[in-house]
């Protein structure tokens, strides 16, 4: 066997302790985990080997590793660690340490996800859109009928929003395509059927299968699911908007009467994102003694949609009431949240999106989900006996 | 209410309890052992074998019988619990309640009233493996040899089937529950462990397969006086068992059940290894380990020995799951080769979950100058000044260190009763 050397990255290990890996350390090694996840491959499963290589400090093994995507984090492996590990824990934190390296430039995840920093990567947004709002419309309180269009026109919405979502989906796109060719590097993989691979992806995430084999977390299903549909439904809305408004130059879709299927599935997107982020809340703390609260990473990512949502429903609730003292001010938060939602896209936890995406795209591309689905078939298979002193090396 | 004295009090009559008392009585000290059964050596009188000689349990424990018989100054209570303790070194007052036995001094152990029984219940000595009746001795060579009236189990319609089946009149159906003090110099609790029970690992499967065992129940399986007759066969239907799984560390070195290692467990999935390949030349044994613990030259060189045979498989990777295969009747257990990094599904005849001993000391009434730690056991430091703990009471051991242990302890108790006099 090969010699090798190891080459420890201490900075990578505590990179993951510090982002809500702290429990990392105490794994040894059992692979309970790998047995009870009901969502990893049967050959080189996952979240045992991502364990000791992130124990030991191994960054390289972590370059084009789909597996830590492939990771719903079910939290099945934490229930039952037997060591208080939390592999689902420290596997979501590995995946903020590759969002890292994968989205450019590298130190927005740092900052982004740095709780002393939290004020500042809001009031970023916040002067930016106030500054905006000055120059085109009125920042305080307007008279009158509360119409938001005199605290803000829709022109400097665009300019402003539409750049901002552009730049977090490039970002996450070149961050795809470089995790793309790391994941063929890796895996020895050159060719495949992208077209193929794409659609399947697309069906497996829209109906959510995966999710519905996990254990201890299946609420999970339900409040990802209506949290994915209102991001749906909010971008088609979004979407016929900008098509009636800049391309068909006709009134916006959003009057009641002239537009109500729209208005109404917007309202239900509202309703959803509302609905999703309480459920996930929920979810959180009931589950809180066997699988843990969560990271910083995951906490912002829910309180940057909570606060969209909430503003958002708020501020169209107090419009109808015509409480302008609050649906002014309300209006201008939501504003800057969902700026934040847009530019922060690849370097907060909503990244998964591009990455898991990716991962569950390269298994099919790659042949292995079905070469996964081949070998669990037959339920037989012998154990390989080997001679520890070889075996330790190969861990090496 | 009687008052008796005694040098050294012993709290259990498990291979821990009588060396402690023997050893006490040896060095001219009186011992009382109060035990819950109605048969003294605890949990050794269920092994088929000890490791790593592999020799019978039953000599070990005729030794200690022998030395009890011929020293008067060792007495015991059988189906007797301690109360409560009350006192301070030299100068103990333990509370005793002895439940009726309804069999009296003059039992042959011809055995007339069991055959006369008509009531029959899970037997516990054989871990509800078989039955027995509700008059029975708990094994051919159960010491006092003496059948026992499990009146709990009576259906009572039966009149007095068992009263009139005795010739010697030794049965006595009238018998009372009696409560009496016992004043002791010093007290050892040797009151040992219980199986960790398996059903709380849901993921093992315990309890949705006849098939899916303890390794207690394997030890009554391959025992000559066991409920097959030490025929290792599937519980389902009696197919002999050629492929047998030990899956180690079942709720051990785990936060959620027993988060400590009981120590014993490698050796005895080890040597339980060897009943099945002596048993059946073409059989094959499966042990799936996170690390083998067996520490000591004997026991590393036991480790080797069993490790020789091919047709012993000893793979790193902890078992999660167990469950039956409804075609084939075997059962599957589920586990990542870690060496070979990949899942891997065997089918066995049966599957044995190398459970973990847990300590059954805070089970009862403490004084509380005892100190029990997060995991149950006894903390024995320099502080004990009269209440010392031996065996599984204290750490998880195998019989050789208990054995150690309470000769140690035995020593620690006279000094006791030496100090205090």
């Amino acid at each position: 066997m090969a010699e090798q050397v190891i080459k420890p990255d201490l900075d990578f290990v505590k990179g993951i302790i510090e982002s809500g890996g702290e429990s990392l350390k105490k794994c040894y090694q059992c692979a309970t985990c790998s047995v009870v996840c009901n969502v990893t491959p049967e050959e080189t499963p996952f979240p045992r080997k991502e364990m000791i290589w992130a124990q030991w400090g191994l960054k390289e093994k972590f370059q084009g590793n789909p597996d830590v995507w492939l990771c719903h984090q079910c939290n099945d492996c934490t229930a039952y660690c037997p060591r208080g590990a939390k592999p689902g824990e420290v596997l979501g934190a590995i995946r903020k340490q590759t969002i890292k390296q994968y989205s450019a430039p590298s130190v927005l995840v740092d900052i982004v996800n740095n709780q002393k920093l939290m004020p500042l990567i809001f009031l970023i947004p916040a002067v930016l859109v106030a500054i905006v709002i000055a120059m085109t419309g009125t920042l305080g309180i307007p008279d009158g009928a509360v119409i938001f269009t005199k605290m803000i026109p829709v022109l400097p919405i665009q300019i402003l929003f539409t750049p901002a979502l552009i730049f977090g989906v490039a970002v996450g796109a070149l961050g795809v395509k470089k995790f793309w060719a790391d994941m063929k590097l890796a895996n020895g993989v050159s060719s495949g059927d992208l077209k193929t691979s794409i659609i399947d992806t697309a069906k497996q995430v829209l109906s959510h299968e995966k999710f519905k084999d996990c254990d201890e977390s299946k609420d999970r299903y339900t409040s990802h699911l209506v949290l994915f549909y209102s991001f749906v439904i909010l971008g088609i809305t979004t979407a016929i908007g900008a098509l009636y408004i800049d391309i068909l130059h006709m009134e916006s879709p959003f009057s009641i009467g002239y537009g109500t299927p729209v208005k109404l599935f917007g309202i239900v997107g509202a309703a959803a994102i509302v609905v999703g982020t309480l459920l996930m809340i929920n979810n959180r703390f009931k589950n809180q003694e066997t699988l843990g609260l969560g990271s910083y990473f995951d906490w912002l990512l829910i309180g940057i949609i909570g606060v969209v949502g909430f503003s958002g429903t708020l501020a169209y609730l107090a419009r109808l009431a015509g409480i302008g003292m609050v649906a002014y001010p309300v209006y201008f938060i939501h504003l800057v949240f969902v700026f934040s939602l847009f530019i922060y896209l690849p370097f907060s936890k909503l990244a998964h999106m591009f990455y898991r995406g990716a991962a569950m795209c390269f298994m099919k591309y790659s042949g292995r989900e079905a070469q996964a689905a081949a070998v669990a078939q037959p339920a037989v298979e012998a154990p390989v006996e080997q001679e520890p002193a070889e075996a330790e090396k190969k861990e090496g | 209410m009687s008052e008796l004295e005694t040098n050294v009090l012993v709290v259990g009559g498990g291979i821990s309890g009588l060396t402690t008392a023997c050893e006490a009585a040896e060095a001219g000290y009186s011992a009382t052992v109060i035990e819950q059964e109605t048969f003294l050596g605890g949990r050794v009188t269920r092994l088929s074998k000890y490791f790593p000689k592999l020799c019978p349990p039953s000599c070990g424990l005729e030794i200690n019988f022998r030395r009890m018989k011929f020293n008067d100054r060792i007495s015991f209570y059988t189906l007797s619990e301690v109360e409560n303790i009350t006192g301070s070194p030299g100068n103990y007052e333990v509370k005793v309640t002895a439940k009726p036995r309804y069999i009296n001094d003059k039992c042959t152990a011809c055995g007339a009233c069991a055959e006369a029984c008509p009531v029959e219940v899970p037997n516990p000595f054989n871990l509800g493996m078989n039955n027995r009746k509700a008059a029975y001795i708990a094994y051919a060579q159960a010491y006092p040899f003496q059948y026992a009236i499990d009146r709990a189990a009576c259906s009572g319609d039966c009149g007095t089937k068992c009263k009139e089946a005795c010739k010697y009149d030794a049965v006595d159906l009238d018998m009372e529950p009696r409560s009496f003090t016992i004043k002791a110099g010093s007290i050892v609790l040797a009151t040992g462990w219980k199986p960790y029970d398996a059903s709380k690992l849901d993921n093992l499967g315990f309890g949705t397969s006849k098939n899916i065992i303890s390794n207690v129940q394997m030890e009554r399986i391959s025992a000559q006086n066991g409920p097959t007759g030490g025929k290792i066969v599937r519980p389902s239907d009696g197919k002999e068992a050629k492929r047998v799984a030990f899956v180690q560390c079942a709720g051990s070195r785990d936060e959620n059940h027993l988060a400590f290692c009981s120590s014993v467990c490698c050796l005895a999935s080890l040597k339980q290894a060897t009943y099945v390949r002596e048993q059946y030349p073409d059989s094959k044994a499966y042990m799936f380990y996170i690390d083998i613990r067996t520490p000591g030259t004997s026991y590393e060189r036991f480790l080797n020995t069993v490790k020789a045979d091919e047709n012993v498989s000893l793979v790193k990777g902890k078992v999660a799951k167990v469950y039956d295969d409804p075609a084939t009747g075997d059962v599957i257990v589920e586990l990542e080769d870690i060496l070979a990094g990949k899942k891997i599904k065997v089918p066995v005849d049966l599957c044995v979950l190398a459970t973990g001993m847990q300590p059954t000391v805070s089970e009862m009434k403490l004084p509380s100058e005892v100190k029990v730690n997060e995991n149950g056991f006894v903390v024995m430091d320099n502080d004990q000044k009269g209440i010392y703990a031996v065996g599984c009471a204290k750490d998880p051991a195998d019989v050789a260190k208990s054995v150690q242990g309470a000769t140690g302890a035995a020593l620690k108790a006279i000094q006791t009763v030496g100090r205090n006099a």
